[in-house]
């Protein structure tokens, strides 16, 4: 089977998840006790009222009625507007996803790029110093809160060494006009770097945890193949070995992980941006149930969604094209 | 067919008996050989020495805060004066009232800071309200074990029996639950937990459902790999041939084959499940106020942070002490289970 039709037929299997995670969230959206539309009124609107913001949402409908108007929205890419903003939801959405995505983003670089040397070095001198500090790091990187690392940076950086600033983060693609004490790009952009700084490496630190372990046993795994032994028993120097054999044979199980870690960085993300004051999807998703917004619960719900399946497919595909060994019709 | 009936009935008693008793005999062996081994190894022992002493905690803070309350409502036991925190306030000091002429954020005891002193009343120091930190970390300790014990189990039991059922039976069933897994999946974990609140309240109760059920996923797929090489094995078919009934051979024999992994994956997700509900109680969904939690603790904290260091970081090493703990002794009990994996 072709990378096309391969592409196509896990596009096609996303389908049902994706009508199931829809349905889920709708069904729990809707459940959610109390009335949107008191809570948007204030506490003594008149009928009238009630009745015009019910039928302006729809919210006069029978349930199967709304749950079938909404996926036949979401099929047309409209997922509502939001009871709070009065707004699109998929404009609101696109809005909040820009710090997200950079957010989330910069932490999967920071904990790619200190992940695969940290393990690597684990890996090449096991047992020694250099792995039981590496191992220790990934230990404690696994098992600390990522908002309390967030806390313990604004903490030291900011308040102790005011160094870095917590809050107010600056985008790099915003307009130097629109920002205060900055005339060009270049200062846009290094601003940006300052204020994410301590955002990204707080959510990164589970994730390069995470990714240290496995490139470190996943490194060792391929250190015993029997093909690593001959080359040794060639003559082949180690660290020839370790670059030119072992090192792209052991990324495969690094790449699989990616994929499925994009939930905990999610979630991660939640945390962080009400650490550090982001304005992104986090931020928003934990504001709409603080105020019952079932439209804007589900449109987010829904995106966050999309991004894990989506991830999952593009880390499935780049594993097959990564790996020849792997035919499409195995990888499922 | 009657007659069948009672034969295949006899052949599934008899069955049933010699498979109960030879599953007995290997998972004692089994479990004795894991034991010594976890004991041979320190990281793991230290992990469960804390792993036990933080349920001690978070037992006694039970017995405390829970177990007398529900006791106090009965005469019996109030003529004694039985009521919440009854230890705590006759020997100790309230985790939740202020106490009378309250100094707030005091640092630990040898150290000093803008609000004054510490003293030895209060070692970790004060809180926002003037209440003792270390009282509040002890029946914290409830919250956080509790919670993650709980939401696992839950987790394990629904996870293990889906994924032994879709492993065992494959085909459409495999099919049907393993996408329903895959949908519930999809959703990340943090947000489907959120959502369960959302829906049913922050009601301690539905914290710990609501991350159980969203770790389901895990714990589906993990059992079910297994099960699919242990449906092949010898053993089961003479089991199908001797005519056990299915939910038998998977509960009596594919499950206890099965669940070696599980039970590792279980103890590392207790840790994740703390790390979740710490999270969410600093969202402000877990536990509420007046009750102490490790989050909640660092939530409060985070509007005092320059005034008292000390509150934002002791709750923080509370919960990285304990999930270390579990993941120590989590990766000691995959290696005893599995010393192929040991690296």
């Amino acid at each position: 089977m072709g990378i096309y039709r391969y592409t196509i037929r896990r596009l096609l299997q996303a389908i049902p998840v994706m009508l199931g995670v829809i349905t889920i969230t709708f069904f729990l959206a809707n459940a959610i006790p109390g009335d949107p539309v008191q809570i948007l009124l204030g506490p003594s609107p008149s009928q009238s009222e009630i009745a015009a913001i019910r039928a302006r949402y729809g919210l006069n409908q029978p349930l199967w009625q709304r749950y079938i108007n909404y996926v036949l929205g979401v099929l047309q890419g409209d997922l509502g507007r939001s009871i709070f903003y009065g707004e699109r939801v998929t404009a609101k959405i696109a809005e909040r996803m820009g710090p997200t995505l950079l957010l989330m983003s910069s932490s999967y670089a920071f904990a790619i790029l200190t992940a695969i040397p940290l393990g690597v070095i684990s890996a090449k001198r096991r047992n020694k110093p250099t792995d039981h500090a590496s191992r220790l790091v990934s230990l404690v990187g696994v098992s600390t809160p990522s908002f309390w690392i967030g806390l313990m940076f604004i903490l030291v950086f900011s308040f102790h060494l005011q160094v870095l600033p917590s809050t107010n983060l600056v985008m790099p693609w915003a307009n130097p006009t629109e920002i205060r004490s900055a005339a060009t790009r270049l200062d846009v952009l290094v601003m940006s770097a300052r204020h994410l700084v301590m955002p990204m490496v707080s959510l990164g630190t589970l994730q390069m945890a995470a990714l240290t372990r496995i490139e470190r046993s996943s490194m060792l795994e391929v250190l015993s193949e029997e093909y690593v032994q001959l080359a040794r028993a060639y003559g082949v120097t180690e660290s020839t070995i370790l670059r030119k054999h072992a090192f792209r044979n052991a990324q495969l199980p690094i790449i699989t992980i990616l994929g499925l870690q994009l939930t905990s960085l999610i979630g991660g993300a939640v945390l962080i941006e009400t650490v550090f004051q982001i304005n992104g999807m986090g931020k928003l998703i934990v504001n709409s149930i603080f105020r019952q917004d079932y439209p804007l619960i589900m449109g987010t719900t829904i995106v966050f969604g999309v991004v894990f399946v989506v991830g999952v497919i593009v880390t499935d595909l780049s594993y097959a094209y990564i790996d020849p060994r792997v035919t499409y019709d195995e990888v499922d | 067919m009657a007659t069948t009936g009672s034969t295949s009935d006899e052949v599934l008693d008899t069955d049933e008996g010699v498979g109960e008793a030879d599953s007995e005999i290997e998972s004692r062996v089994g479990w004795r050989y894991t034991l010594g081994q976890v004991k041979g190894d320190p990281t793991a022992l230290a992990g469960l020495v804390v792993i036990c002493f933080m349920s001690g905690l978070a037992a006694f803070a039970t017995l405390d805060a829970v177990v007398f309350d529900y006791l106090s409502e009965y005469a019996v036991f109030a003529q004694f004066g039985m009521r919440k925190y009854w230890i705590a306030e006759t020997f100790w000091i309230s985790p939740v009232k202020e106490p009378l002429g309250a100094r707030r954020l005091l640092p630990p005891a040898p150290l000093d800071n803008a609000y004054g002193q510490g003293t030895w009343d209060h070692p970790l120091g004060t809180d926002d309200r003037g209440r003792d930190i270390l009282v509040r970390l002890v029946y914290g300790s409830r919250i956080a074990i509790s919670v993650g014990a709980i939401a696992t189990v839950v987790g394990m039991v629904g996870g293990t029996v889906v994924g032994a059922v879709a492993g065992y039976y494959g085909g459409w069933v495999d099919d049907v639950l393993m996408r329903a897994v895959e949908t519930l999946y999809a959703i990340p974990f943090f947000i489907l937990v959120l959502s369960f609140i959302a829906v049913f309240g922050r009601n301690l109760a539905f914290v710990m459902v609501g991350v159980g059920i969203a770790s389901i996923p895990t714990f589906s797929r993990l059992i079910r790999s297994e099960v699919v090489s242990v449906r092949e094995e010898d053993y089961i078919e003479a089991a199908e041939a001797a005519g056990v009934r299915d939910r038998n051979i998977i509960a009596r024999h594919v499950i206890p084959n099965s669940f070696a992994p599980v039970l590792v994956q279980g103890t590392l997700q207790i840790g994740t499940a703390i790390l979740i509900v710490a999270g969410l109680s600093f969202l402000g969904f877990g536990v509420q106020p007046p009750t102490p939690s490790w989050g909640q603790m660092l939530s409060k904290s985070r509007g005092v942070m320059i005034e008292n260091v000390w509150f934002s970081i002791w709750p923080g090493l509370c919960i990285l002490v304990t999930v270390v703990a579990f993941n120590m002794f989590g990766d000691g009990l995959r290696d005893a289970l599995d010393p192929r994996l040991k690296n």
